[in-house]
């Protein structure tokens, strides 16, 4: 392993595990902004942690050993899938052939524990949010598959990181390739990390959330670390779209700007849909999440006439 | 080779030998003991195949059979393993599954002669090279399986689904029969070694003998639309039964089409094709049905379904390799397939022992009416999670990997031709993608409907102890044979390229191994981390109180307002709707405190509703018309006779 590799991981590393405090910090003022208010300071998210960290936990007399090891599955599984995407210069810590795969599968895991976490309570409202994530999963899963394999047929180069590669063959079929596949990750994105218009985490209401009632008898530490894993989804997700727009050849101080500007540019806009329209009717996400599948289906024709002509 | 033939032998004439003892228990251990030594010979004989040289043993039975050749290569020595082993483990847990049956007084001499009965036509089916005496042993194993299936027989559903099953598999023998005879004819000979030499420049023919090949052979192996057999054969069985059914001998089906395959290296892309579209349908259908399914072992029933349409799916991106002449992208397809067929013979033969451990201590099999059987039953539960996240293809355990090899080919596919390539490999990513988080959706919903939250019934709360250690045993093994194909992927995949080999000569294995260490690095850190990570927690934050569940402020709580399985299902059966036939039960209450009303919904086959239903009752409506000529009257049926007579003559006499 020579520095640059050495370099490169520590800052990734870095970013994989506090960028999310930040991002959610950047996404709160936004919409603190939006609703005339002060709001409080963008590091909040991590004070949050650090006191749940602090907490004793109340756990349900429901609940098996499956529940107190889940979460920390969650987490683990989360963190090991995060050193697969590429982040910052395009660089991923473990770079391997077909690598996405790996990736989306260990996400698979911590999704699974995820699921039978929340359906350990023998709670209605938990198993409602598990039922409904599992479902948009199946939604979501074949779309990023069918963009992710589209791109990396496209590069060449069949590691995850490659998809870097792509924003400096521009071209104009090139750049239509790259605003659909980083619009239906967004998608994934607002699907995924559970915001609007898919869902509210700033609901009150059981009924209609999604991932926080999934998580509604954590606390402590249980729920300091389903909301850390679910922050760094959505920081390892926008490393993804930042990727498909920054190109990876440009010098590391750049590279590092280009992406702080990204998750704070991602976060505003995140809290200004969140601020500006109000959560999908249930019946209506599934519709919003099937876009998804139409623009991967674009891309990946997309990229078929790129690569064999027409 | 001698000591297979041992081994069959010992499972043969032990299984004769139980028919002269009368204690039932002595009977099963017999069997059982028979399983154990009989395997250690078969093993022993496939692993010096497999490692240091392919045999064969020839006997001269003319002048029906000709030469019979019984030939252990690397695809033969490859299903002796899976057979030998997965048959012994699920007989061994028999000897405590039956110990319920023995007390309440059934007799088991006919289980006792069956089933090492059908493990012995299995390892012969694998390794006999001639056509005939395949079709003969076939029989055997297909018939045997039949009495298995029927051990309940004072059930009318038993009777019903075994006799649906006995149907299938001959109208499955019918289609062997006619690409063996096409051929034998062709080849003036029985011998698989000849089959090949016809079909060189032949591409017609081989088409024809394939598909009457893959119809038959994918009746056993349950490809949709032949499938209809599993799910209503595997519930009526005894667990083991279906253990061994569905973990082993559908494979015997993929054996043969991928026999089939290695006999002609010159592939077609439309049978490639052909068979990756068949296999994706038949993936996509098994997990989607298997969602809506509320008996535990239906669900498995149709979770086969779809772990036959994944190792399809490998076998027809190998086929396509082959027909591009693409080593890398045919090797991925047939490792990966190969490997399925060892990893679903584990986990799902590990799920179903789990499903009969349950079924001996709750005596139900409807999901609805459990929960919290971790408590009473952790070790089962445990094991029960492993198959489940194994089953899904997760890691770090075996599923993944095979998985993994076959999206790998895939993915190298993408690049190999055309256009009309890459959208098939796309769509062929996407649907293995999708059976993969179906599959999530499934055994999130069984595991934590059965075995977490709170008791749904009186029955259920009232189980307090897990099953022994006949049960537990081979369970554990087969756990621990999850996880470590999981842990060490490269060993296994220079072990799997054995068989693949048969397909391609070429083996680019330095393109995957680097690969395949990542993920063993992968999932060894995923485990340490999580180990840690956890005693760190215990530790630390080990303290903590207990409540009753967040009930939004309602305190009168109750288990039956927990979630069940058709609710967690809900949402994504609603959204395919249509692909379901809804049949509802319901009776509105009328008076204020109704007591009989109830709703009840069910999800049915719709391949049998609306295609197999009005199929049979069309050929019933046929053949009612033949039921004039048999009136009974003895004068009429010798009339008949020398009516035949006369015509037969006149042709005769007509045409010389």
């Amino acid at each position: 392993m020579d520095k640059h590799t050495i370099l490169m991981t520590l800052i990734n590393l870095t970013i994989l595990l506090f960028a999310p405090f930040f991002v959610i910090g950047v996404i709160k003022k936004t919409k603190a902004f939006w609703g005339g208010r002060k709001g409080v300071s963008i590091f909040q998210p991590f004070w949050d942690f650090l006191r749940l960290l602090k907490k004793s936990r109340v756990i349900s007399s429901s609940t098996s050993p499956i529940f107190n090891i889940a979460f920390v599955i969650v987490f683990v599984s989360t963190l090991i899938a995060g050193l697969f995407a590429p982040l910052v210069m395009g660089f991923s810590i473990i770079n391997t052939s077909c690598a996405f795969i790996i990736f989306s599968y260990i996400l698979g895991f911590s999704k699974f524990f995820a699921l039978i976490g929340a359906m350990d309570t023998a709670s209605s409202f938990e198993g409602m949010g598990a039922s409904r994530e599992a479902c948009f999963t199946t939604i979501i899963e074949p779309a990023f598959f069918i963009i992710l394999a589209s791109l990396i047929a496209l590069s060449g180069n069949y590691t995850f990181s490659s998809i870097s590669q792509l924003p400096q063959n521009f071209g104009s079929l090139g750049i239509l390739i790259i605003i659909t596949a980083s619009s239906a990750i967004f998608i994934m994105l607002l699907t995924e990390c559970s915001r609007v218009p898919v869902d509210d985490p700033a609901t009150h209401l059981e009924l209609t959330m999604i991932h926080e009632v999934m998580v509604l008898d954590n606390s402590g530490i249980d729920l300091a670390l389903s909301s850390w894993a679910n922050g760094i989804k959505m920081v390892i997700l926008m490393g993804i779209i930042g990727n498909l727009i920054i190109p990876a050849a440009i010098p590391l101080k750049i590279s590092l700007l280009c992406f702080i500007a990204l998750f704070i540019i991602l976060g505003v806009i995140i809290g200004t849909i969140e601020s500006l329209i109000a959560r999908l009717r249930m019946s209506h996400v599934f519709e919003f999440i099937f876009v998804m599948s139409s623009l991967a289906l674009v891309v990946a024709s997309l990229s078929a006439v790129k690569i064999y002509g027409v | 080779m001698d000591n297979l033939f041992l081994g069959m032998a010992i499972l043969f004439f032990g299984g004769l030998f139980t028919l002269l003892i009368k204690n039932q228990k002595l009977k099963v251990t017999i069997v059982a003991l028979c399983a154990v030594i009989s395997s250690v010979f078969c093993l022993k004989s496939a692993f010096s195949a497999l490692f240091i040289q392919n045999s064969k043993a020839v006997f001269s039975l003319e002048p029906i059979f000709q030469n019979v050749t019984f030939c252990l290569d690397n695809l033969s020595a490859f299903f002796v393993i899976v057979i030998s082993l997965m048959s012994t483990l699920g007989i061994i847990y028999s000897k405590g599954y039956l110990s319920s049956y023995i007390e309440e007084g059934k007799s088991l001499s006919a289980h006792c002669v069956f089933l090492p009965l059908l493990c012995a036509s299995m390892l012969g089916v694998v390794t006999v090279q001639n056509a005939l005496l395949f079709l003969i042993i076939w029989e055997v194993m297909s018939l045997s399986s039949f009495f298995l299936v029927i051990f309940e027989n004072d059930k009318k559903e038993v009777l019903k689904a075994g006799i649906k099953y006995l149907v299938y598999m001959h109208v499955s023998v019918v289609f062997i029969i006619l690409a063996f005879a096409i051929l034998s004819i062709n080849a003036s000979s029985f011998d698989f070694a000849y089959f090949g030499n016809v079909l060189e420049n032949n591409a017609d023919l081989y088409t024809l003998v394939f598909i009457f090949a893959f119809i038959g052979f994918g009746i056993k192996a349950g490809f949709v639309p032949f499938h209809n057999w599993l799910p209503d054969a595997h519930p009526c069985a005894p667990s083991h039964v279906s253990a061994i059914m569905s973990g082993v001998m559908i494979k015997t089906g993929i054996y043969g089409i991928l026999r089939m395959i290695a006999i002609n290296p010159h592939q077609e892309v439309f049978l490639g094709v052909f068979v990756l579209v068949i296999s994706s349908i038949s993936a996509l259908y098994g997990v989607l049905y298997a969602i809506s399914q509320h008996d535990i072992k239906r669900l498995l029933a149709y979770h086969s379904i779809e772990n036959i349409g994944i190792i399809g799916m490998g076998i027809g991106i190998g086929m396509l390799g082959l027909a591009y002449n693409s080593p890398l992208v045919c090797l991925m397809g047939f490792s990966g397939a190969i490997l399925h067929v060892l990893n679903h013979s584990i986990f799902k033969e590990l799920l179903f022992l789990g499903a009969g451990a349950v079924y001996t201590k709750a005596h139900t099999r409807d999901i609805e009416v459990m929960g919290g059987l971790i408590k009473s039953m952790p070790k089962t539960a445990v094991l029960f999670l492993i198959g489940s996240i194994a089953i899904c293809g997760l890691p770090p355990f075996n599923g993944f990997i095979s998985e993994f090899l076959i999206y790998f080919g895939m993915l190298w596919g993408l690049k190999i031709d055309n256009f009309a390539t890459f959208i098939i490999f796309l769509l062929a990513i996407a649907s293995l993608a999708l059976v993969g988080t179906m599959a999530i959706l499934c055994f999130t919903k069984a595991f934590s409907i059965i075995f977490l939250g709170e008791a749904r019934s009186e029955n259920v709360s009232k189980v307090k102890e897990d099953v022994n250690g006949i049960f537990l045993f081979p369970m554990s093994i087969l756990g621990i044979f999850c996880l470590l194909i999981g842990l060490l992927p490269e060993q296994i995949f220079n072990f799997i390229v054995k068989p693949a080999s048969l397909f391609t000569q070429e083996i680019p294995s330095f393109v995957i191994c680097p690969v395949l260490k990542i993920i063993s690095i992968c999932a060894f850190s995923i485990i340490a981390l999580t180990i840690i990570l956890f005693i760190i927690k215990q530790k630390i934050w080990g303290k903590y109180t207990t409540n009753s569940t967040w009930g939004c402020g309602y305190n009168r709580y109750n288990p039956k307002m927990q979630y069940s399985a058709s609710s967690y299902a809900s949402p994504f059966i609603k959204m395919l709707t249509p692909l379901f036939k809804r049949v509802i039960d319901i009776k509105k209450p009328k008076a204020i405190f109704e007591k009989d009303a109830h709703y009840s919904l069910h999800m049915e086959d719709v391949e049998e509703a609306y295609f197999l239903e009005p199929f049979i009752h069309s050929i019933e409506k046929f053949f009612a018309g033949f039921e004039r000529i048999q009136d009974g009257n003895i004068q009429s049926y010798i009339m008949y006779g020398l009516i035949f007579l006369i015509i037969a003559l006149s042709g005769v006499v007509i045409l010389g």
